[in-house]
């Protein structure tokens, strides 16, 4: 009997049942229940030399081709170690960090770093999106590539990151070009592309987007609905055709104050049911479709004496500080901190990403505007530090960071009877521009091991990775 | 200082919060002695929480270890710092003669201290009171000297009695389930290995105890459609293993050793060393795979693949075995992978030589950055000495495959190891490697070292135009 007799006599008695089988088609033995263990153990080999079947097809994989640089192996331990049970900021800060310098995770790392290149990919590289999107249907997947020069040729295959990027700058160089060429691929957006392409209109919004605007109100994303709502508001201009502005208006009581010279002052009414809690967020949704010349001219005066009216208001001026913020008014923005030195923690409370659209000089003069070390009160918790390098992706100016590690809030954290965790720590590295390194590690080398640990090791791959090429740092100019 | 770098240190950490806390020990203020005995030996005793100082041994030679501390990771804090003062260099260990705890460590690492926890030996010395007053007086009486033997060999006649009576009950436990049918075997094989599992075990053949008590995960962990064909091979194997048992009268001295050893036979490592003819291999190896996978016997197993760069005569592939306790907690072996290690490697004899222990270390182990010499075969010829071997012992169960010129493939979510230039083998990667695989399908050709269970392929490294890349 042959391997194939074996096969087709044999197996079928044995997945059967010997019992049944009168012991002709068993294996030869000097008595039944030898054939039948002949038969179990022969058909078991012969089953063995069977090869595995070879499948009729293979998929055709499309690895996309990745210009950027592999990270060197001298990296790819100490980034595995790093990123073990690190905070969002050192990721973040790492991710930036390999972006600026277009360089990308080895490709075997990418399963020990699944959680890393999912959250960051679009500051990976090629592959990493790639890998990102491999279980994607191909139907859903994006085709993708990371060309050094996005044109309006290629723009729409691009990660959405350097989309809304490469948006932004046409929009800032020609922005009825920039509205046409979203009219064009408006079809094609899924809803996140839609409202982060269209909130980067805003930026020298006109009245000629208006038709744009008006052909999309009914939008299925409530999301891009309330957008266009507000941008065609914003072109709007006047209260009574703005009904957010008319609603501001109502709760923003003018009087005169002052003995000997009489000054014009401006006080938030909050609704009763506001909660304290509650505030921000209410103050947020309120302005968010009013602009500051809308509101000047609504209470009848310059921007700069809005700012001068509402100083004993600490709501109202939270208030200008959001429209401020979201107008790249930084001049209003610093004289806002000055009388409110907590609205970057008020602002990081509400968790929201204004800031999407800035680019790294408006980011700097954000930051600058806003972060002012030497006046916190009393101290700035971690959910705000945290808040703020998201917002700004990148390290803080020097003059400002040198502020902070002199700070009170700082030196507590430094403080060895307090037992804080590793994140602020972390953060603070993550801030850190490359020429203050010296003097924070300084600072955090007589804390715990556990504190300080994961904050050197991101300051020493940033060194590290810095030594790597003379390219200086592009995201955020410090 | 050979053997033990930074680097190596980082990768035998257990987790991040052990090499955090035993950089806080890297100080010799932690440490009331530290000491070298200039030979690869290193200890010292370190304060701890309790009233005596835990006693910390390192070997430089093949990275092993051991601290009193009751700490539950492996290495401990203690065992990772004094092995990071030592790669640091800066700390003074003072040459000193080996006290007595470090050289009883020694020996009981000599009779194979986590291996021997599952290995009992074949001509172990009996270890009850009578038996030992009997060992005390052998030197003096050769009366109890010779009443020793035969105790030994009455003993060793009543344990083959009980296997091959326990061999007798497989049979028929096999035939039962031939005769019940073998396509629903997977659905109660749980109960029903376990119970001829205990019977092999009342009948001191432990090995084959244990491949039932594995069979039926072995099973449950392919696809269903598979599995009665499985069942049919694996329930093939145990009778081929009864049978050459029984006749083993009649088998080549080599085989004779590997069948006792299937069945639950163990041999000392003084045993083994003192053999004649026994097959010793001096060469500089590459450690080419590591796996820690758990018993159900509750035993963790580490395996240690090896590969020979030298071109000649003999076995190039060896594997080192040894056992810890799950409850230990120690997940990972001395070795990793590409290290090197030169060392003599004594091999249990076996018609396809494979299982080996070190007898002895020429030069410890050093990072190792350059290829592999690997033979020039495609996946198809590798597979074909798996078959080549399995035709010499019919119940090998896994086996190493080296290759060259090899890539990855997808089909669906399954992937296979494939020559590049022909289809004539594809060998499913097991599953649980899907994903850490998964970047090597951008490789148009690799060349490596896998294990074949003979359902699945698990990759263990692989030599790529990107680098190495090591299973974890």
């Amino acid at each position: 009997m042959n391997a194939d007799e074996l096969k087709s006599r044999i197996l079928p008695v044995l997945l059967g049942g010997t019992r049944r089988d009168t012991g002709q088609n068993l294996a030869p033995g000097s008595d039944r229940e030898h054939s039948v263990l002949n038969a179990l153990s022969l058909a078991g080999q012969a089953m063995r030399f069977t090869r595995p079947s070879v499948p009729n097809e293979f998929a055709v994989e499309h690895w996309p081709h990745d210009e950027r640089t592999i990270l060197p192996d001298r990296f790819r331990p100490a980034i595995l170690r790093l990123l073990d049970r690190s905070t969002d900021d050192t990721s973040r800060a790492l991710a930036v960090a390999l972006d600026n310098r277009k360089l990308r995770p080895h490709p075997f790392d990418l399963p020990r770093l699944d959680g890393f290149v999912r959250r960051y990919a679009d500051r990976l590289g090629a592959t990493a999106q790639y890998w990102v999107q491999r279980e994607t249907p191909a139907q859903q997947a994006r085709t993708y590539f990371e060309a050094d020069e996005l044109t309006t040729e290629n723009w729409t295959e691009s990660s959405l990151r350097s989309r809304v990027q490469f948006f932004k700058i046409l929009r800032k160089r020609d922005p009825k070009a920039a509205q046409i060429l979203l009219e064009k691929s408006w079809s094609g957006e899924n809803p996140d592309s839609r409202v982060q392409l269209l909130s980067v209109l805003q930026f020298g919004l006109s009245p000629e987007d208006k038709p744009f605007l008006e052909s999309i109100q009914k939008d299925r994303a409530p999301r891009v609905r309330t957008l266009v709502q507000r941008m065609l508001a914003v072109i709007s201009g006047s209260p009574s055709e703005n009904p957010a502005l008319a609603a501001c208006m109502e709760r923003i009581q003018k009087s005169k104050a002052g003995l000997l010279k009489k000054r014009n002052a401006l006080k938030l009414e909050l609704p009763a049911t506001v909660k304290e809690h509650e505030v921000n967020r209410w103050i947020q949704e309120q302005f968010a479709d009013v602009t500051l010349d809308g509101l000047a001219l609504a209470c009848e005066m310059s921007e700069r004496q809005l700012v001068e009216a509402a100083e004993k208001d600490n709501n109202l001026l939270f208030a200008l500080a959001l429209m401020a913020s979201r107008e790249n008014r930084f001049d209003l923005l610093d004289a806002v901190t000055d009388e409110l030195p907590d609205a970057w923690g008020r602002m990081s409370e509400l968790m929201s990403d204004d800031n999407l659209g800035k680019d790294a000089g408006q980011l700097s003069a954000w930051v600058s505007a806003l972060v002012n070390p030497k006046r916190w009160l009393p101290e700035v918790p971690f959910p705000a530090w945290s808040w703020l390098h998201r917002q700004i992706e990148g390290m803080l100016p020097a003059d400002i960071m040198r502020d902070v590690l002199a700070s009170k809030t700082w030196k507590e954290q430094l403080d060895s009877d307090k037992k804080g965790g590793t994140e602020f720590v972390q953060v603070i590295c993550a801030l850190c521009p490359p020429e203050l390194r010296g003097s924070i590690r300084s600072q955090i080398e007589p804390l715990e091991a556990d504190r300080k640990d994961k904050g050197l090791m991101l300051l020493d791959i940033l060194d590290e990775l810095e030594t790597l090429n003379e390219k200086p740092e592009t995201a955020f100019a410090c | 200082m050979a053997g033990v770098s930074l680097e190596k240190i980082e990768a035998m950490a257990p987790d991040q919060s052990s090499l955090v806390a035993a950089r806080k020990l890297v100080k010799p203020s932690s440490w009331s002695s530290l000491a070298s005995d200039k030979a690869g030996l290193v200890w010292g005793e370190c304060q701890g929480s309790g009233a005596s100082p835990y006693r910390v041994i390192i070997s430089e030679l093949d990275g092993g270890y051991k601290c009193t501390c009751p700490s539950r990771k492996f290495p401990c804090k203690h065992s990772l710092a004094l092995m990071w003062m030592r790669a640091e260099g800066k700390s003074s260990f003072q040459p000193a003669a080996t006290p007595e705890w470090v050289k009883d460590w020694l020996r009981r690492r000599r009779t194979g201290s986590g291996a021997a926890n599952s290995e009992k030996d074949e001509t172990a010395q009996p270890k009850n009171l009578a038996q030992a007053s009997l060992l005390q007086a052998e030197e003096v009486d050769p009366k109890a000297e010779a009443r020793a033997a035969a105790a030994r060999d009455r003993a060793r006649r009543e344990r083959e009695d009980a296997i091959h009576a326990g061999l007798d009950d497989l049979d028929t436990w096999l035939i039962d389930q031939a005769e019940a049918g073998l396509a629903g075997f997977a659905n109660h094989a749980g109960k029903s290995c376990r119970s001829i599992a205990q019977r092999l075990v009342d009948a001191k053949a432990p090995g084959l105890a244990s491949r039932l008590d594995g069979l039926p995960n072995r099973i449950y962990s392919l696809p269903e459609p598979v599995r009665p064909i499985a069942a049919i091979e694996q329930l093939g194997q145990l009778h081929l293993i009864a049978e050459a048992y029984r006749r083993q009268e009649s088998l080549s001295i080599e085989m004779r050793a590997d069948v006792r050893r299937e069945v639950g036979w163990t041999q000392s490592r003084e045993s083994l060393l003192s053999e004649d003819g026994t097959l010793c291999v001096s060469a500089s190896w590459r450690v080419v795979g590591t796996v820690s996978e758990v018993q159900p016997d509750k035993l963790r197993r580490l395996e240690t693949w090896l590969w020979r760069e030298e071109v000649a005569e003999g076995p190039r592939t060896a594997l080192l075995l040894d056992f810890v306790p799950v409850a230990s907690g120690q997940t990972k072996g001395a070795y990793r992978s590409g290290e090197r290690i030169t060392a003599t490697l004594v091999f249990y004899p076996s018609p396809r030589p494979l299982r080996a222990l070190v007898k002895e270390i020429i030069i410890p182990t050093q990072e190792c950055s350059t290829d592999l010499p690997l033979p020039d075969d495609d996946p198809a010829r590798a597979y074909a000495c798996y078959e080549d071997a399995m035709a010499t012992i019919p119940w090998i169960s896994m086996w190493p495959l080296r290759f060259r010129e090899a890539r990855v493939r997808r089909n669906g979510e399954k992937l296979f190891l494939c020559s590049i230039n022909n289809d004539a083998v594809a060998l499913p990667v097991t599953a649980n490697q899907t994903n850490a695989v998964a970047p090597l399908l951008a490789i148009e050709k690799f060349d490596g070292f896998g294990l074949w269970d003979g359902y699945t392929f698990r990759l263990c490294f692989a030599q790529t135009p990107l680098g190495r890349w090591v299973s974890e």
